[in-house]
């Protein structure tokens, strides 16, 4: 890691887990004022994180693509951005980083636990479809992400409605019934990029690979997770899963995105997909 | 029971199960090692428990992706689709069709979950509301009395598209598999190579196609230059010249593209030229050896019936008396070889770039070391129907989940004295967020919010 880096790195972690303990303390305080103030903390870890990723850039040339650590950074900051101009759209929202903060937190300590060495950019990352298929990838991550905070979110708040007394901290979302539909709405938006990351991957993989599909296992989780989350979107539109259901099937769902990102490579060493970086 | 079957064949419930199963299968593949995929674990594992691998194999469960539980589960997939297809063929076109039975009446329409009504300001009138809401991208059927209005009117198409276009990989990806040939070959700088099929590699061996020819390419190779900085290999550029004399460049990401064919950089290795010398320099025997040893293994060539066994060092170093390589990057490229004759070891040594060694009378020399290659021969057809099926499910999933319909109905008329435009709207998908769009834009068209 290069010195600025680590040092932006360690911010952006620590603000992260100040902010993550300020949403926590609103919602079991039931102090909904923390939440904007803690919105700020929040950005200033970003900016914190930007900085790191710009010190990255410096020392290696190209931005963090790959590798375990590369993705927890670069994916953490594009969740974090979804995150906060979500909040920056509608101010009901900010709540929603209650679920991605502590997410994107883990993601960068197991991250920092990973290899974070500098390298050159290996040579079979240097092409145009690299940007369109990692950026796609990210994207959908950041927006599977949103959909399982506004998930939990949905939970905790039909919970705390249906209490004698509801926590005050809730009052600050929107609706259950417009949280419902954001869950639906960030499940496509993630569903849409994830088609154009799949497509643009299997272009890429033939000129890399020589096979647009060969089974890889990052492969076929991808489309496991791209399954899942077309069932989920089957079930909204065709079985009318709202709600409660919704909010679980977005929770859950996500895990099979954080295993082909996160998951795969630990336990398969015959990935194509591990690039030779060191 | 024909029609219950046919609409269990055909239902979305079935469609669900089928993705749920395959997903299933595909998880599977990743745990149980695939005979075609991963062939030495395979092989390791079915050494170790031959038993527990012959009952996978039996159920096809070592070659999944294409055994016969799979193809089922695949042709149901697609059997269910075209049924699936079929069923909303009618219902896309009556969704899609401007049909004046849509005009009903704003305050007792049911289906429309949004209702309001706005007072007219002065001046606006029939046409300008009109004309504002086409603007937004409304299509307007009827007239101020009563009219309906749908935005994105022909999305349910995308419906159809999405599905066809699996329908495009299927048949793009059926024709690849029977007219795909697959094979490696290795070159050096300065060979030639005519689509022999001879010249591909036994292990492993060429997968014929069933179907049509083999690669047609001929070729010859000008110049390979590797690029490794701090261990990573960061490019390779590999000029090729073909039999019209044209050059192209190959590199990793960049193979050569010519009749269906791909030929693509998979493996660098070097090619010493040796010659080995008796004692009175006499040339024993000499030719361009093919060495994998880039990744630090050990390779073996014969030479004058002496085996020798060889490592590379690509910045060759001495660390407590050991040959070590400082980094990947070729600054002192040494190999170092041990020489057998008949099984017993007779001597060890260094022979750098371009250099010699000597030993029991013998003169091994080094002249010269280009690189070989191997490369990757792929032909298959159907791939520009495989890449149109990705470009339509990608349009198609855009198409049906971001430009989702919105209808309104509407209605100008006189409600409690004033001239109002009464309104009701429904979107695909969204209601409370499809709410805050029309009260945006009717909201807008009147300037003037006066919600119910």
């Amino acid at each position: 890691m290069a010195y600025w880096e680590t040092i932006f790195y360690l911010v952006s972690m620590v603000i992260y887990a100040l902010a993550g303990g300020g949403f926590i303390y609103s919602f079991v305080f039931k102090n909904p004022r923390v939440v904007s103030k803690v919105t700020l903390l929040v950005l200033f870890g970003f900016i914190a994180q930007t900085a790191a990723i710009l010190a990255r850039f410096n020392a290696t040339g190209h931005l963090p693509w790959s590798g375990h650590y590369e993705y927890a950074l670069m994916g953490g900051w594009f969740i974090i951005a979804g995150t906060l101009f979500v909040g920056w759209q509608n101010k009901q929202l900010q709540g929603l980083a209650v679920g991605t903060v502590p997410l994107v937190l883990i993601m960068l300590g197991y991250g920092y636990m990973q290899n974070p060495a500098l390298t050159p950019m290996a040579a079979s990352l240097k092409t145009i479809w690299l940007y369109i298929h990692v950026y796609f990838a990210w994207l959908s991550f950041g927006g599977y992400s949103l959909a399982m905070a506004a998930g939990v979110v949905f939970l905790l708040k039909q919970k705390s409605e249906a209490q004698e007394v509801p926590n005050p901290s809730y009052e600050r979302f929107p609706s259950l019934g417009r949280l419902d539909e954001l869950i639906f709405r960030y499940v496509v938006f993630g569903f849409i990029t994830d088609t154009i990351m799949i497509s643009a991957g299997a272009i890429w993989a033939k000129d890399l690979w020589g096979s647009y599909w060969a089974w890889d296992p990052v492969e076929t989780w991808s489309l496991i997770s791209w399954l899942i989350y077309g069932i989920t979107i089957h079930l909204r539109v065709t079985f009318g899963w709202r709600e409660k259901r919704l909010a679980w099937l977005a929770i859950a769902a996500l895990s099979t995105v954080i295993i082909c990102f996160f998951g795969v490579n630990l336990v398969v060493n015959t990935s194509l997909h591990m690039f030779q970086v060191r | 029971m024909f029609t219950k079957l046919y609409k269990f064949l055909s239902s979305l419930r079935f469609t669900i199960w089928l993705i749920c199963l395959l997903g299933v299968i595909f998880a599977a593949g990743l745990w149980v090692p695939q005979k075609r995929l991963l062939k030495t674990i395979y092989l390791d594992w079915q050494q170790k428990s031959p038993d527990l691998v012959a009952f996978l194999d039996s159920f096809g469960l070592t070659t999944i992706y294409t055994s016969p539980i799979t193809v089922t589960l695949w042709l149901l997939f697609f059997l269910n689709l075209s049924l699936v297809l079929w069923q909303r063929i009618p219902v896309i076109k009556s969704r899609i069709v401007l049909s004046e039975s849509k005009i009903v009446d704003p305050e007792s329409a049911g289906g429309y979950p949004f209702h309001s009504y706005y007072p007219l300001p002065d001046g606006l009138n029939e046409d300008k509301i009109f004309a504002a809401l086409r603007k937004h991208g409304f299509t307007i059927l009827g007239n101020g009395n009563m009219f309906y209005g749908v935005k994105n009117r022909l999305s349910p198409i995308a419906f159809a598209l999405f599905h066809v276009s699996f329908f495009l990989i299927l048949f793009g990806g059926i024709i690849g598999v029977y007219t795909e040939f697959r094979g490696y070959v290795e070159l050096a700088q300065g060979e030639t190579f005519q689509g022999e099929l001879e010249r591909y590699k036994d292990d492993p061996g060429p997968k014929l196609p069933e179907i049509g020819s083999l690669p047609d390419v001929s070729f010859t190779i000008k110049s390979i230059v590797p690029r490794v900085v701090r261990n990573t290999p960061t490019g390779i550029s590999i000029m090729l010249v073909d039999s019209r004399g044209k050059s192209h460049e190959v590199g990793i990401n960049v193979p050569y593209n010519t009749n269906h064919t791909s030929v693509m950089f998979k493996h660098l290795g070097v090619a010493p030229l040796f010659i080995l010398k008796d004692s009175s320099g006499k040339e024993i025997g000499g030719a361009y050896m093919k060495l994998d040893v880039l990744k630090g293994g050990p390779d073996h060539f014969t030479l004058g019936g002496l085996l020798f066994a060889t490592r590379f060092y690509p910045d060759y170093a001495l660390v407590d008396g050991k040959p070590v390589t400082r980094s990947m990057e070729f600054n002192n490229q040494v190999f170092v070889i041990s020489v057998e004759r008949d099984g017993k070891k007779i001597a060890e040594g260094t022979v750098p770039k371009n250099g010699t060694m000597t030993f029991e009378g013998y003169r091994l020399e080094m002249q010269e070391m280009p690189f070989w290659v191997r490369f990757y021969v792929n032909k298959q057809r159907g791939l520009s129907i495989v890449y149109t099926g990705f470009a339509l499910a990608t349009i198609g999933v855009i198409w049906r989940l971001l430009f989702f319909r919105r209808e309104i109905i509407g209605s100008i008329r006189e409600k409690e004295g004033q001239l109002c435009l009464v309104v009701a709207g429904r979107s695909e998908y969204y209601k409370s967020l499809a709410e805050d769009e029309f009260v945006k834009l009717f909201s807008g068209i009147v300037r003037k919010t006066d919600e119910r």
